[in-house]
């Protein structure tokens, strides 16, 4: 044995939690918080849509810093509740200690189901650059080739989530700094190649007006493009969730999430503005499911823009991780407190992942994905606007529980007042504003991709009210059952949570 | 003498790694301490509740794998960590300033073991003290 090295560290350090809380270095935190939102795939997936709304066009990098206020916040919601019950951290558990069960039962059941919805998405963008990178267009464009080859996309992702493969910090630091190199380098050569007028005739000049809200022609238009831009922040809440964790829990983390945020919203609006500006609104709207390739060929050219088409497969790829890993949680959260069924809390004995929930989530996007491309692929799109639904409901159920959850300590401080009380609250009430006003618009038929009618409303607003319904359906059912769960009473902030910290 | 730190997950290999510290600990005069090291990743959030589950699950194997030592007559306890298999058992080794870590193996082909993770293979390179692996 050797007694070179110094007994290190005493007891307190391992064990318990100790070790844990330095676990997560300052950079991972960034990146774990911008891993999450995969900047790459979201753009791919959404910039299109947003341009493509009318009253909204080359306002779209407008449109992305408005979405973004209710998601800062609702982070402060995440942040505060996060304090109150660390040892969740989900909207379910959140919104049951705040508003009851039966609450927390439904915000719970939005995670999951917009979770499979845009798996079935994800999968269709990764099919689709996976033929893409390897140049064979002929398959790309065949609608049963791409599902296919997104169905595999799922099963493997699932599975690397089973087995728990170590993508471990330090990867993701890679993959990511890969992505956000990546769409910089888009960004400068599209915007160098406009300003020196090599771009085509396509190509706009830049306009500091893109980023004025004001300019978008009307608040409807405002709405529908914000309802779709919120989604490309969803996952961002997951830096602050996590900031508990990191390195120096008082002042890193905070850091941290302001850090990633900045990132964030710098890589969106210059990638935004980069991309019409090259392309024009018009080439963003034809090619609206997948805005990159398209473009980054024309930037790059053969073969540099292959380094576009694998920046959005990495960011898929580092998406699919957050997206099953929280839902596969979020199911055993609700399954170790009998929400659910048993086997959901079921841990596999050797990968010790929660392997029943995040097979089951596998199988069920497979399942919606191939279905609705059977159906109608118009439908998928269409669920992009209902996942905006999904989103909206559970974000904001969770502003209004933080702001319960702390009522009777809100007049505490003014920061108190402000970032538990009003701050959430306004957050909620913006998210549910958006929810109301897009139900009202995803009602009309004319405004969905196929443009069908589905008992005389539009097929997003069906999907996305359908689901919540199927999900009150559900729970009824269950808490026939097993009533315990929903025997539960709200709780209320303890006072001690803010004292000294707040 | 100085412990015998021993990984244990409920496996095949891991009981191997039982029975091996049984044998050596009367011979070697040390007392063993069983580890069970559950650390999840943060990607993906909301990690509270799956940790609390694999807690669960890990005091139970501890009871299991501490039991099978102590009906042997070795002087043994258990220790949870809440850190990545490989580091923690370093770490524990460390604090407790032990002769050896004992760990078993699935036999795995080295393909499937670096896909998934290898801990003994982890454990080799990063412990200073001696690893005796054992094969379940």
């Amino acid at each position: 044995m050797t007694t070179a090295t110094p007994p290190a560290a005493p007891a307190a350090a391992v064990g318990d939690k100790g070790l844990k809380k330095d676990a997560l270095g300052f950079v991972s935190s960034v990146v774990i918080g911008v891993a999450s939102t995969a900047p790459g795939y979201s753009l791919a997936a959404s910039l299109g849509f947003v341009v493509a709304i009318t009253g909204v066009g080359l306002q779209a990098p407008a449109v992305l810093l408005v979405a973004f206020i209710p998601m800062l916040l609702i982070a402060s919601a995440y942040y505060y509740m996060n304090r109150a019950d660390p040892d969740c951290g989900t909207t379910f558990a959140w919104v049951t200690k705040a508003m009851g069960p039966w609450a927390g039962w439904m915000g719970g059941w939005a995670i999951v189901v917009a979770d499979v919805i845009v798996m079935a998405n994800l999968a269709q963008i990764a099919g689709l650059y996976s033929f893409l990178l390897v140049g064979w267009d002929s398959a790309a464009a065949s609608t049963a080739a791409v599902t296919a080859v997104g169905v595999v996309w799922i099963a493997l992702m699932t599975a690397i989530c089973v087995i728990g493969i170590e993508l471990s910090a330090r990867t993701q630091v890679g993959l990511l700094s890969a992505e956000i190199i990546t769409l910089v380098l888009f960004a400068a050569f599209a915007l160098v190649k406009v300003a020196t007028g090599d771009a085509g005739p396509q190509a706009v000049d830049f306009s500091a007006s893109w980023l004025n809200p004001f300019e978008v022609d009307s608040i409807d238009a405002l709405v529908a493009g914000v309802l779709i831009a919120v989604f490309i922040y969803w996952g961002w809440d997951s830096t602050v969730t996590v900031n508990e964790e990191s390195k120096d829990a008082t002042e890193g983390p905070g850091k941290a999430a302001l850090l990633a945020t900045v990132i964030l919203l710098a890589i969106y609006v210059i990638v935004a503005i980069a991309a019409q500006s090259y392309g024009g609104p018009q080439q963003l709207i034809d090619n609206a499911d997948d805005v990159l390739s398209v473009l980054g060929e024309q930037v790059f050219g053969s073969p540099w823009d292959k380094i576009l088409i694998i920046a959005v497969l990495t960011s898929a790829a580092a998406s699919t991780q957050t997206t099953i890993l929280p839902t596969a949680r979020t199911s055993l959260s609700m399954a170790r407190v009998r929400a659910m069924p048993e086997p959901l809390g079921r841990v596999h004995p050797r990968y010790l992942t929660p392997h029943v929930s995040t097979t089951l989530m596998g199988l069920l996007s497979i399942v919606w994905y191939v279905g609705l491309t059977i159906i109608s692929e118009n439908i998928l799109f269409d669920s992009i606007a209902a996942l905006g639904l999904m989103i909206a409901f559970y974000y904001g159920i969770t502003g209004f529980a933080c702001a319960i959850y702390y009522r009777r300590e809100l007049l505490r401080s003014v920061k108190t007042f402000l970032l538990i009380g009003v701050g959430p609250t306004l957050g909620g009430l913006m998210l549910l504003g958006i929810f109301i006003k897009s139900c009202y618009d995803l009602s009309k038929p004319e405004n969905s991709e196929s443009g069908d009618s589905w008992f005389g409303l539009g097929p997003p607003l069906v999907i996305g009210v359908g689901f919540l319904l199927l999900g009150v359906l559900l729970m009824i059912l269950w808490s026939l059952q097993h009533p315990g769960f929903f025997r539960r009473k709200p709780e209320r902030a303890d006072p001690a949570l803010l004292e000294g910290r707040a | 003498m100085s412990a015998l730190v021993v990984g244990y997950d409920g496996t095949a290999g891991a009981r191997a790694a039982i029975r091996e510290a049984a044998r050596l600990a009367p011979l070697l005069d040390a007392p063993v301490v069983v580890a069970f090291a559950f650390g999840t990743s943060p990607v993906g959030g909301e990690v509270a509740d799956l940790s609390a589950t694999l807690r669960e699950r890990g005091e139970a194997l501890l009871e299991e794998g501490t039991s099978a030592l102590r009906a042997a007559g070795v002087e043994v306890r258990g220790e949870l960590l809440d850190m990545k298999p490989a580091e923690g058992l370093v770490a524990l080794a460390e604090r407790e300033d032990a002769q050896m870590i004992v760990v078993g193996t699935y036999g795995e082909r080295p393909l499937k073991a670096m896909l998934i993770g290898s801990t003994p293979n982890k454990l080799v390179h990063l412990s200073e003290r001696p690893v005796l692996v054992v094969r379940g």
